[in-house]
């Protein structure tokens, strides 16, 4: 009996080793799904899609917004945020946290979209409209993105005669692959690419996401920053003649619960989800001190006209300058492209071709007729090109305070030769671009702007 | 340690001889120094007989008539054997005096999965035996290591309790995998994650803390590959093996105790400046920069106000004289008590340990208490079977207070400045005549990044932190020996960690109203399953063989929740998933002896791992070495002076594995995530795959000898390697255009080459005894290769350590200072091609200095005279350098951090010539950029070389003190002082340092790196101790 107790023991041993095999090794992550398993249906397409405008707005909450204002003379120096105060003192370097943020996210959509773009093989029951809907859209994004990004890390479109200068890296597929930056003119060369193919495959009709009309009113503003004019009058009428949009009656177009009847496209938030918090962090004032406060000048140039409804959008404060656009409300929407901006931007492009003032003036004055009320302030019927450029910049200028679109106007002048000083900077001296983020770096080649040289 | 037996059973053998009216051989043992030596063992005919010596040393054994050869053994000592003749009914009276054996040569050592001669062991393995793990109290026993083993480098880690060491056995092989050895108690690969509470309060956990040292018989640290191979792919970065206490059959009941209470102070000051000198060094600034009147004070003015309101508040605070750091520091009491018991039977042994260790810091509220118990039991079931039982229960508490960056001293080396009052002095009213404070209300200022801060007030009221962490580490061993030479051994082992981390917040006033709790749960469940095999194999005479084979297999599952409690409303974040690995080996060992001095031995492991994917699951991992005992040759046999000649040389491959567990999986969120936009759920990637995965590879090759001279009385070993790392996991930051940030992949090569020496040397023998331990390790550290990637590739988190190919692993990677410009004062630097400048540019950072030591090691000194004993162990550092990454700050910019008195060294005027700028509030004229006054300098590495008395102890032992009816053997009181003196050059405040990291990766990358870490603690301890 001992002995086969003995043996069963070394048998049961023996056992032990064979059971052990390759099973054993297998544990899979919980919480999340495997990528193979992740895109499947077009449902998950859909959704994949979905986690762009996500990004989209996370970035577009104000975030971006207020890191192009900083880099005008809108703004006060931001003393309590070290990264803010590098933005705006056009010294930004690549440990520089929050636009090293701005940067990633964008990037991080780009390789969505393009997840998006190279995964219609392995969809299951996707049919050709909605893949071409799903292209489109994901393409539109990809444009957007890449726009905003060569806005803010390169040098303006037009500031080198053949747009040889360094733009960004540009991303049209989802590798891994270290690449190096392209010029501006291939970064412009692609976003119109992209924007063009949204404009004819986007449906009509799209909810608070893009649409035809969406991809035109980008196309009007790309075109626009390159000095397109044509183009950018072109798209900029087939969206105001649509007659989808009409401009709002009151000056706020950030609204809660409702998109403004003005917005071409925008950021949603709900009262479970708010997309609006880098505007509201920053610029509040209502509820304590912001972050973020304007500049005397901005101040003075609100207050000139006392008959301007506008004028209460900057308060004074003993001395500081608050801006109270976005109080009052925990969560709105943000329109990014809006029948304002796009009457603003078609009567500078028409009065610089010297064609169709009659539109232009319409322009200005619609827009004039809201912030002043019926028939005052108007522009002539007989004013000058120079009168409405003149008028409308001053209205773009007013009507998007903060809005984070000002900076491109600028430079664009710069471009054009105008002798564009931001304090006691050039439009275009080497901070302006923001410096890009250390990770870039971390492969050899890659060209870092270069830094300072703005104070 | 001299184990101390009563033998019931030597007494009961006397017992029965008297009725056989035998032949009797008796007489007493003792030691070098006539000290008796009770429990040593004599055995008469090779073991036909035997008794152990009582505890008075003395035996006797009856044996037939005629010729007998007695044995006599001890452990420690070297082997006597007698021949003697008895007469019928002679009784032979033989006393015998022992010898220390230096090396002991017929000891064993622990090796992986089992033990070996350490005669015929070919591989490099450095033992430290328990004595000297618990001759100081250290805040973890791996501390206790440290000088004690050449190429093993421990560095503790600060003074706060319980903080973890660094260990570093033959350099820095892994840049972001886990650099740390592995630990295994009693075959338990054991849990050992430090970064299960990442470094928050500026402190990792220590997984080891909770292992109580008065368990621990012996350590092992296994350094080559011969050594380690066995472990593959968990081996590279070495092997420390514990070996836990058993009791001993037939050796009736013993028992020790020990206590030892002390107190802990600080081993040195920060030298930080009193209000007038603060004030003084700010004015210069303020006025350097061209301001007038009084200079502002930070939470007081700001420059905008106008002079009145300034020098208002400036006078105001000059009358006050904060010493924030006298505020966070004291005097910490520390108490351990523990209690060993063994027990042996016929079939069976135990071991049984108590203890319990209150280990308080210097820092105020700081301490960690450790409540553990043991019970190790073996029970020889019948011939051929054993059980062998293992099983430890431990409790640590910490009482965590905020350290360096997080606040506490840290606060009081920074933003505390001297004229901030801990509290209102008297009530504040506002404008309108309302309380602002009241009398009495603690004073709260806000750092520059907005925190609400006073070490005194949180530590007293507004925060209390507790970390709790229950351990059990348990093993089932069965022995089965079915035939001759052959044993196989059956082993289950559970690991079970538990950490529980209470932190409870009180309102604070001007910041929250409400109190807040938070709860932080972790808890990892560890099994370990191995069978081995082990055969022995004597051919013929001069050859012997012995072969191992065996199978393991390692789960560990680990699982962590969280729970927020704000104003009484609970909101549970509990995390279900646990994060998972395993891993599955199979391996072999096979050895060969010919003619008891040629040794050759093989070894190889099959290592697969849940961490790779299946294009590279399964490593290989071999190992060979050979050895050959010189000293056993015939022309070495006679030797006077060579007593011990053994040269040796291995070469193998081991691994590294010690990565996230999910590293390689491609992921996308949930599609439950929570996450919506536009009221849809959205699905996103997380990151991204890399089915190419694999282990980190060491090559090394070792060559040693060992020597002993004049009867071992000085022994010596001298080896030599070259370790080269291929394959070393990088966890990189990728181009953010990629859309990700981070990506794990195999790009490194390390090289780490070196000699190590150790020595001992018994000087003086006889009644005054001197013995010299020493040892010294040169190690070289070179990173060969990471591929297409930049310094930038990977960062040691907030600290500015690289990877710079062709320099050492975690080099400082900072603009190089030159020097202050005698003319106008400003700090000038140095760009990439020396050429001077005073543009402070990330573009022009460059290697300035490594945290790596050129040489490393320690010292021990033993002196006995007849009762007494002293021992002194120093541990010295030559050649690493440190980043006084706080300096920057303390020394930099005038800013609201408070400034050390070495600024005084400054620039005023030209000509000067100073050890630091013109003094400024405004960090551009360094050539910062605006409100970044974080100045990363080479002016803040500097040479961190010490030499350091980490113990000296006085002890007196009395051998058998009969107190009444008690007589206690070995009575010994001792005092011992750690830390008593460092030599250095090092101005700041500890040239020895292993701050708080974020990462495994910072670990690897940053030593020496010091950003406000608290200094190590001088203690002063009495010890008392005794058995019987």
């Amino acid at each position: 009996m001992k002995i086969n107790y003995k043996y069963l023991l070394i048998l049961a041993c023996g056992l032990m080793t064979l059971s052990a095999c390759d099973k054993l090794l297998e544990f899979e992550p919980g919480d999340v799904i495997l990528a193979e398993d992740a895109l499947k249906t077009p449902e998950d397409l859909q959704r994949l899609l979905n986690s762009n405008y996500d990004v989209l707005a996370n970035l577009y909450d104000g975030r971006v917004q207020v890191l192009s204002e900083l880099l005008t003379d809108n703004l006060s120096f931001p003393e309590d945020n070290n990264d803010y105060a590098a933005v705006y003192g056009r010294q930004t370097n690549f440990f520089t946290s929050t636009t090293n943020g701005v940067y990633s996210d964008f990037y991080r959509a780009i390789y969505r979209c393009n997840t998006v773009l190279e995964s219609f093989d392995f969809i299951n029951g996707l049919s050709e409209s909605e893949q071409n809907r799903i292209e489109a859209e994901a393409r539109f994004i990809r444009a957007l993105c890449h726009w905003s990004l060569v806005k803010l890390y390169a040098q303006p479109y037009n500031n080198t005669p053949n747009n040889s200068h360094l733009g960004i890296v540009l991303r049209l597929e989802a590798s891994q692959e270290p690449l190096s930056r392209n010029t501006v003119a291939e970064v412009y060369d692609s976003i119109i690419d992209d924007l063009l193919f949204a404009h004819s495959n986007l449906p009509i009709e799209n909810g608070f996401y893009a649409s035809r009309k969406s991809a035109a009113g980008y196309l009007a503003h790309v075109y626009f920053l390159m000095n397109e004019l044509p183009n950018a009058n072109f798209y900029a009428s087939e969206v105001i003649n649509s007659m989808e949009f009409t401009l709002d009656s009151d000056l706020d177009r950030y609204e809660q619960d409702n998109i403004s009847s003005e917005t071409v496209f925008g950021i949603v938030s709900f009262s479970n989800d708010f997309r609006n918090e880098g505007f509201s962090n920053n610029y509040r004032s209502d509820i304590g001190t912001p972050v973020l406060s304007m500049s005397e000048s901005v101040f003075t140039t609100f207050s000139l006209n006392p008959s301007d409804l506008r004028n209460e959008w900057i308060e004074n404060n003993n001395g500081t300058y608050y801006t109270t656009r976005f109080n009052g409300a925990n969560y709105f929407n943000v329109p990014l492209v809006h029948l304002t901006g796009l009457h603003l931007l078609r009567a500078e492009a028409l009065a610089t071709e010297g064609i169709d003032l009659d539109v232009a003036i319409a322009d200005v004055n619609a827009i004039r007729t809201r912030a002043f009320g019926e028939g005052i302030n108007q522009l002539p019927s007989d004013a000058s090109a120079e009168d409405i450029i003149e008028a409308a910049r001053e209205e773009m200028f007013k009507e998007t305070i903060c809005e984070g679109v000002w900076i491109d106007y600028l430079k664009r002048r710069g471009t054009l030769g105008e002798d564009i000083i931001i304090r006691g900077a050039p439009y275009d001296c080497p901070g302006m671009a923001l410096q890009f983020p250390n990770g870039e770096t971390s492969v050899s080649g890659f060209q870092l702007n270069p830094e300072g040289g703005c104070n | 340690m001299r184990t101390k037996i009563f033998l019931v059973g030597a007494s009961m053998l006397m017992f029965i001889s008297s009725f056989v009216q035998a032949q009797t051989v008796k007489g007493i043992v003792s030691d070098e120094n006539n000290l008796v030596l009770p429990g040593a063992s004599v055995l008469a005919d090779g073991g036909a007989k035997g008794v152990s010596t009582d505890m008075n040393g003395s035996y006797s054994l009856s044996l037939s008539a005629g010729e007998h050869t007695i044995e006599f053994s001890f452990i420690g000592y070297q082997k006597q054997s007698k021949k003697i003749v008895l007469t019928a009914g002679q009784t032979l009276e033989l006393n015998i005096s022992m010898q220390p054996d230096a090396v002991f040569i017929d000891d064993v050592v622990v090796v992986g999965y089992g033990v070996q001669r350490k005669k015929d062991v070919t591989g490099n393995i450095a033992t430290v035996d328990a004595k000297k793990i618990t001759a100081l109290p250290t805040p973890s026993f791996e501390a206790a290591l440290q000088g004690q083993a050449a190429g093993v480098q421990v560095t503790q880690g600060s003074g706060l309790a319980g903080s973890a060491s660094t260990i570093r056995v033959r350099g820095t092989a892994s840049v972001s995998a886990g650099g740390d050895p592995l630990y295994v108690v009693d075959g338990i690969p054991i849990t050992q994650d430090y970064f299960i509470r990442g470094n928050g309060g500026a402190m990792n956990n220590n997984p080891l803390a909770t292992l109580n040292p008065n368990d621990i018989e012996s350590v092992e640290i296994l350094k080559d590959a011969s050594a380690t191979a066995i472990y593959g792919s968990r081996g590279a970065n070495g092997v420390i093996l514990i070996t836990t206490k058993r009791g001993a059959k037939k050796k009736g009941l013993s028992i020790d105790f020990t206590s030892r209470v002390g107190i802990s102070t600080p081993a040195s000051l920060p030298n930080m400046t009193n209000t007038e000198e603060y004030l003084q060094l700010r004015q210069e600034a303020w006025e350097n920069d061209g301001g007038t009147g009084y200079v502002w004070l930070p939470n007081y003015t700001t420059a905008d106000d106008d002079a009145e309101t300034r020098a208002l508040a400036f006078r105001e605070a000059m009358g006050r004289d904060i010493d924030w750091v006298d505020r966070t520091i004291g005097t910490g009491v520390k108490q351990m008590y523990s209690v060993g018991l063994r027990k042996g039977g016929e079939k069976y042994a135990l071991y049984a340990g108590l203890s319990y260790d209150d280990n308080e810091s210097y820092l105020i509220g700081n301490g960690y208490e450790r409540i553990s118990g043991r019970i190790n039991f073996d029970y020889t079931i019948n011939k051929w079977l054993k059980a062998m039982v293992s099983s430890s229960l431990s409790r640590g508490t910490n009482s965590r207070i905020d350290a360096a960056w997080s606040g506490g001293l840290g606060d009081a080396m920074s933003n505390a400045l001297p004229f901030y009052p801990v509290r209102y002095d008297e009530t504040v009213l506002d404008e309108d005549g309302n309380v602002l404070h009241p009398e009495d209300e603690y004073f709260i200022w806000r750092d520059e990044f907005g925190g609400a801060k006073n070490p005194v007030g949180y530590r007293e009221s507004f925060k209390s932190w507790k970390n709790i962490e229950n351990r059990s580490v348990n093993n089932v061993r069965l022995l089965i020996n079915p035939i001759k030479n052959l044993n196989i051994v059956a082993s289950g082992g559970f690991d079970w960690m538990f950490l529980r981390e209470e932190i409870d917040e009180a309102p604070i006033p001007t910041v929250r109203d409400f109190s807040q709790s938070f709860l932080n749960v972790n808890y990892i469940l560890n099994w370990n399953y191995s069978l081995t095999a082990n055969y022995d194999w004597d051919l013929l005479e001069d050859h012997k063989f012995g072969f191992l084979a065996g199978t393991e297999f390692q789960r560990s599952d680990s699982y962590g929740y969280s729970e927020e409690v704000t104003d009484e409303i609970p909101t549970p974040q509990r995390n279900g998933n646990p994060s998972q690995f395993s891993f599955l080996s199979y391996f072999g060992r096979a050895n060969y002896t010919y003619k008891d001095r040629y040794l050759v031995q093989a070894t190889a492991r099959v290592d697969g791992s849940s961490r790779f994917g299946r294009n590279n699951r399964y490593g290989f991992f071999p190992s060979v070495s050979a050895g050959w005992i010189v000293s056993e040759e015939d022309f070495l046999k006679d030797s006077k002076t060579i007593s011990f000649l053994k040269v040796k040389a291995s070469y193998g491959l081991t691994g590294n594995a010690n990565i996230p567990d999910y590293a390689r999986f491609g992921t996308y969120s949930a599609a439950d995530n929570g996450i919506l936009y536009g009221n849809e759920n959205i699905l996103f990637p997380l990151q991204l795959a890399n089915p190419n995965l694999q282990w980190e590879t060491s090559r090394v090759v070792d060559a040693s000898v060992e020597v002993g001279l004049w009867k071992d009385r000085v022994t010596f070993e001298l080896g030599a390697y070259n370790k080269l790392s291929q394959d070393v996991l990088m966890n990189v930051n990728v181009s953010p255009s990629t859309g990700f940030t981070n990506y794990w992949d195999n790009v490194a090569e390390i090289l780490n080459r070196g000699v190590e020496f150790s020595i001992k040397s018994r000087n003086l023998v006889g009644k005054f005894e001197w013995t010299t331990e020493f040892n010294v390790a040169r190690n070289y550290n070179e990173l060969v290769d990471i591929g297409n990637y930049t310094p930038d590739a990977v960062s040691g988190g907030t600290n500015d350590s690289r990877v710079i190919v062709g320099k050492p692993i975690g080099s400082f990677y900072l603009v190089e200072f030159s020097h202050v410009d005698q003319a106008n004062g400003l700090p000038v630097y140095l760009d990439l091609n020396g050429n001077e400048t005073y543009d402070y540019d990330n573009a022009i950072r460059k290697y300035v200095g490594d945290g790596l030591p050129d040489f490393i090691g320690g010292i021990t000194n033993s002196f006995r005279y007849k009762n007494w004993d002293m021992q002194a162990l120093a541990i010295f550092s030559v050649g690493a350098k440190i980043f006084d990454s706080s300096a920057k700050r303390q020394l930099g910019v005038v800013s609201s951090w408070n400034m050390r008195t070495d600024k005084f060294d400054r620039w005023r005027q030209p000509g000067d010539v100073a050890e630091f700028p013109i003094l400024t509030l405004d960090e551009t004229k360094y050539g910062l950029d605006e409100g970044f006054p974080w100045w990363n300098t080479s002016l803040f590495v500097y040479d961190a070389s010490y030499f350091r008395l980490r113990n000296l102890a006085v002890g007196y032992t009395f051998q058998n003190l009969k107190v009444k009816n008690m007589t206690f053997n070995n009575l010994r009181l001792a005092v011992n002082v750690t830390n008593l003196f460092t030599l250095t050059n090092f101005p700041g405040l500890d040239p020895e340092v292993a701050r708080d990291f974020e990462n495994a990766q910072d670990r690897n990358l940053s030593p020496n790196v010091t950003y406000l870490t608290p200094p190590q603690e001088r203690s002063y301890n009495f010890t008392l101790s005794f058995a019987f």
